[in-house]
């Protein structure tokens, strides 16, 4: 294997790959810092320019956009509390208001090396933990994974706002949104028109819950820092916040990785995850959502940790984990090269080309990071009322762009005046994010593991993992509950006499 | 703030209580025949509302319990956030919602490329840019035309012309 391994390091490290990474990386990290423009979009445009590349520069580079983008999200999320990806929304919570106190530079910092450190245990997980891993997400089966999706949603709806009460009114919400167009046996439900049918679009509900409230609360309340341009301050970080949050990176890392490695929960749920784990066992858990270090460490690790272990399940059973190795897969394709147990013993010298290459982008990642940064913080010294204006139209042409459609941009506008409304009654919108992107999957599983047992509710309660997850719901929600009991007491008038 | 609370618990309860009752009936047809075991299509949409209903008047409960307990000497949120709307920040969002319902009504017209340079200048005037005006102008005409020149030629993006002719010209 170390023979192999180096025989991988030596054909990498040819100028065509390293090029490849480069510029996937850098061009990964601008995508994914604006507003509109996801990974996603940046993995399939450059898909077209794959063509004319050998399969391992072809495959590295698409890998270097999805971690530079993904990274990338976090640095409009802190600066404009616009997550530039999905992944990213959950950085918000700490970044924005980190940002506010002046601690931009720190919290894009904190971002970068989280990020990579995420990344470099997904790396490592990917080339030794490969099949175990993907034997074990092949184990789970639709009660499992319903049991795991509630679990996911409780975590949320607990994390968010402070309220457990209005996170899973919230995430009511955006499951009965994901419920628009066709279900599993093709009956269409709130179709409104034929656009509907389609059901709608991450995309424009994420872009819209998270941007544009920011644009009507500029306009209305005239409170979003106008004309002051969001200062970066010190932007060193001591060694002292470093040891502080390492434990929420490394176990962010490890959340990236495990859940990163069953398909379809992705690095939303991974960061929400993580983010929720650092604030339940932080000593500063009170600091959360109002400009923690750690919360940015926790949800940075985890989305990053996510990247490399999206590829085992691609690789190891030719099952894509997300929207992007969705993509990947098809490049894969494109090169004659089929992901599946084959590609290990047919073409294993690209596999430990491929698994070198991601080593070898996790520290441009770094570099990248340091380097675009500075450029983007420059994003700061623009008045805010330009600024929010022109997140609108970056993500009203993003979004048009995606699939050339005039719905999408009204389901971006409709969703941005819901958003503000949620501002306004103080429902806070990431259950909802969350809850919609799960939603599918949720329903799908309950209702094909009802299905199996002919109705019978008792199939999610006879498993041991399925008892491992309720068992964390339930924890999860007891431990949310006393919480905000205790909360409530210490607020009460006899504490407060 | 118990005000506050007690009307947000009777809206979602109220539009939950709209979805399952009134919605789901209507938009959320059973198909003849379900195969197998299969729960209907309008199981979960009616479950998920009905939590949400609930939910709703659990929140107006904790609202009166709230007010109740404190007798109005603490709020029930202390970390909410207020917000203070005055009569010229209602002007201002309900301009918004008929620049973004005009955006959309012109697109056809326009065409995508003259809407959106109105919108931006638009959105630049009703967020406060008065001052920065030149600037908020010459961003409203580059933005745009740089974001379509951009999509038009790297993804292929199709963008509606209008009617008018109007886009064609600014190209």
């Amino acid at each position: 294997m170390w023979n192999d391994l180096l025989f991988a390091f030596q054909s990498v490290a040819t100028l065509t790959n390293v090029l490849a990474m480069s510029v996937g990386i850098f061009a990964g990290v601008i995508i994914g810092a604006i507003p509109g423009m996801t990974g996603t979009m940046a993995v399939t445009l450059a898909l077209p320019f794959t063509f004319y590349m050998d399969p391992v520069s072809s495959i590295l580079l698409l890998v270097a956009l999805y971690k530079g983008s993904t990274y990338g999200g976090s640095i409009s999320a802190i600066l404009v509390k616009t997550p530039g990806t999905a992944s990213a929304a959950c950085t918000v919570l700490d970044g924005w208001p980190l940002a506010q106190q002046g601690k931009a530079g720190k919290a894009l910092n904190m971002a970068l090396i989280s990020s990579c450190i995420g990344d470099f245990f997904s790396n490592i997980s990917l080339i030794f933990l490969a099949a175990p891993l993907a034997i074990l997400a092949l184990r789970v089966g639709p009660p499992e994974y319903f049991m795991l999706m509630i679990f996911a949603l409780t975590m949320v709806a607990a994390i968010s706002g402070g309220s457990l009460l209005l996170g899973t009114v919230s995430a009511c919400a955006g499951l009965l949104l994901a419920t628009v167009g066709e279900d599993m046996y093709g009956s269409f439900r709130f179709a409104f028109n034929e656009d509907m049918k389609n059901g709608l679009s991450v995309a424009p509900v994420l872009i819209g819950l998270f941007a544009l409230p920011e644009l009507f609360r500029l306009i209305v309340f005239r409170d979003g820092n106008s004309g002051q341009a969001m200062k970066l301050g010190d932007n060193r970080l001591t060694l002292q916040e470093i040891r502080g949050s390492l434990k929420s990176i490394i176990r962010g890392s490890f959340i990236g990785v495990v859940l990163g490695a069953i398909p379809g929960i992705g690095p939303s749920a991974a960061a929400f995850f993580s983010y929720g784990e650092a604030k339940r066992t932080s000593v500063n858990r009170d600091n959360f959502g109002k400009g923690e270090l750690e919360g940015v460490a926790a949800s940075e690790s985890a989305n990053n940790g996510c990247c490399g272990a999206t590829m085992i399940p691609l690789l190891a059973l030719g099952v894509p984990g997300d929207v992007i190795t969705g993509v990947m897969l098809g490049a894969f394709m494109i090169q004659g090269l089929t992901p599946g147990p084959l590609l290990f013993q047919n073409n294993m010298n690209e596999v430990y080309m491929l698994f070198i290459g991601m080593m070898f982008s996790s520290v441009l990642l770094f570099g990248a990071g340091k380097i675009t940064a500075r450029f983007f913080t420059h994003i700061s010294h623009i008045p805010q009322v330009l600024l929010v204006p022109v997140v609108l139209i970056l993500c009203i042409f993003g979004i048009y762009s995606i699939s050339s459609s005039m719905f999408d941009v009204m389901v971006l506008l409709i969703m941005g005046i819901f958003g503000f409304i949620m501002l306004l009654l103080n429902i806070p919108p990431a259950p909802f994010l969350i809850a919609f992107i799960l939603g599918p999957m949720v329903e799908e599983n309950l209702r094909r593991s009802l299905a199996i047992s002919r109705g019978d509710p008792s199939i999610f309660f006879q498993s041991a993992i399925s008892w491992i997850f309720a068992a964390f719901i339930i924890l999860s929600i007891g431990v949310t509950i006393r919480r905000e009991w205790q909360k409530s007491r210490n607020k009460s008038p006899q504490k407060t006499a | 703030m118990g005000k506050k609370a007690f009307a947000r618990g009777l809206l979602i309860s109220l539009l939950f209580g709209y979805i399952s009752f009134v919605m789901i009936p209507l938009y959320v047809p059973r198909p003849p025949f379900v195969p197998g075991f299969a729960p209907p299509p309008d199981m979960w949409p009616r479950v998920v509302s009905l939590l949400g209903m609930v939910l709703g008047l659990l929140a107006m409960f904790f609202s009166i319990y709230g007010e109740v307990r404190s007798k109005g000497r603490v709020p029930d949120s202390p970390d909410e956030e207020n917000f203070h709307w005055t009569r010229s920040g209602v002007i201002r969002f309900v301009l918004t919602l008929l620049v973004f319902g005009g955006f959309i009504a012109l697109v056809p017209w326009l065409g995508f490329l003259a809407a959106s340079i109105v919108l931006l200048f638009v959105c630049f005037l009703l967020a406060g840019a008065a001052q920065h005006w030149k600037k908020g102008l010459v961003l409203s005409l580059l933005l745009p035309l740089a974001l379509y020149y951009f999509f038009s030629h790297v993804t292929h993006t199709p963008f509606p012309q209008g009617s008018w002719g109007v886009s064609s010209l600014l190209q």
